[in-house]
This record gives structure tokens, sequence and C-alpha cells, in this order.
């Protein structure tokens, strides 16, 4: 294993680990950013296990904790939220260039995660590539009647949801801390269009779990109209999944998929192992 | 307070250089140390806040402390189902060494919430430990084995996290959100709670799942604190621990003990 734990940024504020391939190519190196409030680890260790994949394919990674998130601190700036996000990615991309050469960076990120790189991915050159997992969409007519439809017809649906409202009385836990705030579609449109005129390769993976805005491959024509058809974008739904990948299984097919494309769009021309 | 936060270190230690860490210097040394010893699997990421801001109050306080992941967990080497209970108690010992050359002292103390307090329990010797602080320890391994193995499948028809049920899926080598190996399994079937009769707390949550429920043995000095991690509930596996009287009372007791 070749990786070393840094402190980094202006400020030392921001902790990461950067995962080294035995041979570097100075091709691309990949950087996750946090799902929601989880820790730089990911959800049960998935940023772990596909950085770890991925640098026995030859690329360096890098798994930070965004200013205030698992062992970062704050960074003693007065930037908004997102100016600070995209301030910190910045920091990252500085440090894992430091370490490998790289230059140039994907980035990867579920849910909040996708979304703030989404932002980072929108306004630095250095971006290159952006996996989103259960990133932006917005419901549609069609995800509207395939997610009410069937329901409506559906008896046993309304027994559970007769049973969901009895046992609501019930305290329930918090919900995980996993929302996008979204932007207006047409900003995102408008944003995407201007990543793929740059010539970033885009990834849109969208899992069961958030079948409460998106439940069917179609829909991301749908959201993104013709956009769809560009070739530097890409869109898979795991419909069986949920939205953190618990069972392993699914994390694996989930880890195949990254590394596919990642091998399709930035072929490392020297393996790293 | 930036500077000692500055001086908070992740790295990387033990033969191989395998196991991650995390040391927290103390403004002012008071001649002890405190080792964080991590849960396993979901409980491990569930708990990193709570391990972090203990680290912090800790060190505030003047004790130096050092978190730490074992191997095969968090962003130390080696997969999940490489996961061992022996490897486990060993990766204590090499942390605790770890420690003592960090801060210089000898004394040292530790924490440890769920398997991480039976970690350290059962490692006291090995890693000299000066005494350790329990939180909900198991108690019953065969129970705790039964809770995963039972979670694991309730995962899979659990309509609130998929679309579909997926009963026709074989996960038997599967705990929540983890592979594990039969090894595992076995080790952890046979794990009684081992008191070394050395300086010891036991903290005990208000509501305490099958697993940790607190024998004869310690039910008289238990102590009991106001936080519900709900354990054994999958709705909660992405629910972060956070709770003020739980760090109180582990620093109070770790201070005592100091």
């Amino acid at each position: 294993m070749h990786e070393q734990a840094f402190r980094f940024g202006k400020a030392r504020h921001l902790v990461g680990v950067v995962g080294l391939p035995a041979v570097i190519d100075h091709g691309v190196g990949v950087i996750f950013l946090n799902a929601g409030m989880v820790y730089r680890v990911g959800p049960f260790r998935l940023h772990v296990e596909l950085s770890r994949r991925l640098n026995a394919m030859g690329y360096p990674t890098l798994r930070f904790d965004l200013s205030t998130i698992g062992d970062s601190g704050a960074s003693g700036q007065r930037l908004s939220r997102p100016d600070q996000v995209v301030a910190d990615v910045r920091e990252a991309m500085e440090l894992l260039k430091q370490q490998s050469g790289c230059t140039r960076f994907v980035l990867f990120g579920l849910c909040s995660g996708a979304q703030n790189a989404h932002s980072a991915a929108h306004v630095d050159p250095r971006v290159v590539g952006a996996l989103f997992l259960d990133g932006y969409g917005h419901r549609t007519l069609g995800q509207r009647l395939r997610h009410y439809l069937p329901r409506l017809l559906d008896t046993s649906a309304w027994r559970r949801l007769l049973a969901r409202r009895r046992a609501s009385a019930a305290p329930r836990p918090a919900e995980p801390l996993f929302v996008v705030e979204p932007l207006p579609p047409k900003v995102v449109r408008e944003q995407l269009a201007e990543m793929l005129q740059r010539g970033l390769k885009l990834d849109f993976v969208y899992s069961g779990g958030v079948s409460r805005y998106f439940n069917h491959i179609r829909q991301f024509r749908e959201c993104f109209g013709r956009l769809a058809d560009h070739p530097g974008i890409s869109a898979s739904f795991f419909k069986d999944a949920d939205h953190t990948y618990v069972l392993t299984g699914d994390r694996q097919r989930l880890l195949d998929h990254v590394t596919q494309w990642m091998g399709r769009h930035f072929p490392v021309t020297r393996p790293g192992t | 307070m930036k500077s000692r936060i500055d001086a908070e270190l992740p790295f990387y230690f033990g033969p191989g250089r395998e196991l991650f860490g995390f040391y927290h210097p103390a403004a002012a040394v008071a001649g002890a140390a405190v080792l964080l010893c991590p849960p396993l699997g979901v409980e491990q990421i569930r708990c990193h806040r709570l391990y972090r801001q203990l680290a912090h109050g800790l060190a505030e306080s003047g004790l130096p402390v050092l978190r730490f992941d074992y191997f095969g967990t968090g962003d130390s080497a080696g997969e999940s189902r490489e996961l061992a209970w022996p490897r486990c108690l060993a990766d204590v010992a090499t942390a605790a060494a770890e420690l003592r050359t960090r801060h210089g002292g000898s004394r040292v103390l530790a924490f440890g919430a769920r398997l991480g307090a039976n970690a350290a329990l059962a490692a006291s010797a090995s890693a000299r430990l000066d005494g350790v602080v329990a939180w909900d320890a198991i108690t019953d391994g065969d129970a705790l084995v039964r809770q995963y193995d039972r979670m694991q499948d309730a995962l899979k028809v659990d309509l609130n996290r998929f679309e579909h049920a997926r009963p026709e899926l074989d996960v038997s080598t599967q705990w929540p959100g983890f592979e594990r190996n039969e090894r595992l399994h076995e080790q952890l079937e046979g794990l009684r709670l081992i008191d070394p009769g050395m300086a010891s707390a036991w903290l005990s949550s208000a509501l305490t799942d099958e697993a940790s429920r607190p024998d004869e043995g310690h039910a008289g000095r238990r102590i009991c604190v106001d936080v519900s991690p709900r354990w054994d509930d999958i709705d909660c596996l992405e629910l972060a621990i956070l709770s003020h009287p739980l760090l109180d009372a582990a620093k109070r007791l770790l201070k005592e003990m100091a």
C-alpha cells in the first residue's frame, strides 16, 4: 500500500489520504469528496475500496474531508459554504499535484458530494471529468407517472402506506443527512453544457434509493434534453441498489462501473501495479 | 487553539506502516495519555465524530490522545473481509506503543465503544494499559453475531432503503455494510467480556441492546448515560452518534483515572 496521510491547505485545516500507484504516468488524479457528513472513508468504506482499486490501475487518488467535516477544521476564511467547498477542492488538487505530478483531475461525489463536485468542476479548468452519484436530476412527468401509477393499483403499497402512517406516531430517528439542495434545472443544464464544451467527461449514476426524484434511465433525457446525446456525458441507473450501496455486491458493481468508465475516458498507459 | 489543531497529526504507523493513526497532542502533558479504540464495521463510522470530539476534549484538558484504525478498517491497510479479532488486539498493543513513544510518558489509558471496549480490555496486558473506560461493551458475542445476521437479513427487504425487496440475495458473508469472513464470525461468537481487574469503568446507554446488556459482574458498577445509539436498528446505519452526556462522562472518568 502506498498511502500517506496529510494535513494540508493554506490554513492546514484539511485532512486527507493520498494513494499512489507504484508507477505514475502523470495522467489524471481522482479526488473523492465527502458524501453528506460521512468522513473521507465514504459510506461503508466505499471511497477506500474505490481509491485502492484505482491506485492498482495506475491512478493517484486523494480522499479528504472538506472544511468542518470529518477530521478537517475551519479554514478561518470568511467564505460562503459553496465558495469554501471550491477553495477546499482547489487545495486538494494542489496537494495531489505535489504528490503525484498530476495536473488534471477527476472528481467523485455521492449526493451532496456530487453537488460539490459539480460546483468545482464548473469553475476549475483543471477538472477534466466527474462522476456524479445520485447527483442532480429533477422530477419529471414521466417520473411521476412511473412512481404513482403502479402504486395506485397496488393494494400492498396502500397497506404499507397506512402502516407507515400508523408507525409515524412512534419516534423515529432523524433522516440521514444526505440531502442535495438542488440548483434550478435550467442553471444545471447551462453549467453542464459549459463543462461539456470545455471537454469534460461526465458520468451520472443514479441508484434506486433516490426514486423519489429519479426512477428510470429515460428520465436522464427528460431532465437534460439534448445534452444527453453529447458523447462526453453518460448516465446509468442502478435500480436495485440503495443510496449508500450498503450491500457489498452492489458496491462491487459500482466499483466495476467506475473503473471501466475511467479506463475508457482516461486510459493509463503504464498500469500501476 | 489554531496552533494545537495545527499540531494534530494524521499518519501511518506500525511495522509495515499499515495502521492509520491520528495524534492529538496536549497543551500541557499531565502524565497520562489516552488511546481511543474504535468499534468495528458501521459502528466505527457512526462513532467517528464522537471520537474526534472526545480526542479534542481530552487534549484540551492535558491528556494526549491517539485515535487509530484496526487493519482492515477505516483508512488502515487491508480489506474489510481480512478483519480478524486477534489482529485487532495486536493493533491495540501496537497503537499503545506508538502513543507511548509520541507522548513520552508511560501511563496509557484507553476508551472503547462496543467491540472497541472489548479489544481494549482483552489487550490490556499486552498493551500495558493502566485503565479502561468501556461504553456498551459486548457482553454476549453470540447475541452480537445474531444481531448482525438479523440486521443483514432485514436490510434486504427494507423498503425504506430499496425500491424493491431483494430476498433472493445471498448475503451470508456480510454484516451491515461490510463483507466479513467466517473466521471473524467464529471469533466473535465465542466472545465474552474480559474484566482484567484493573481500573475500569463501565458506561452503559440508556437503552441497551441484547449484545451489550450488562451482566451480573458489571451491573453494579454500571454508569448509565443518557444516549440512545440504537446499535441494532437498520434505520440508523448512516446516522452519526453525537452525545454530550457520553463525552462528559468519558472525559470525567478518564481524568479521574489519570
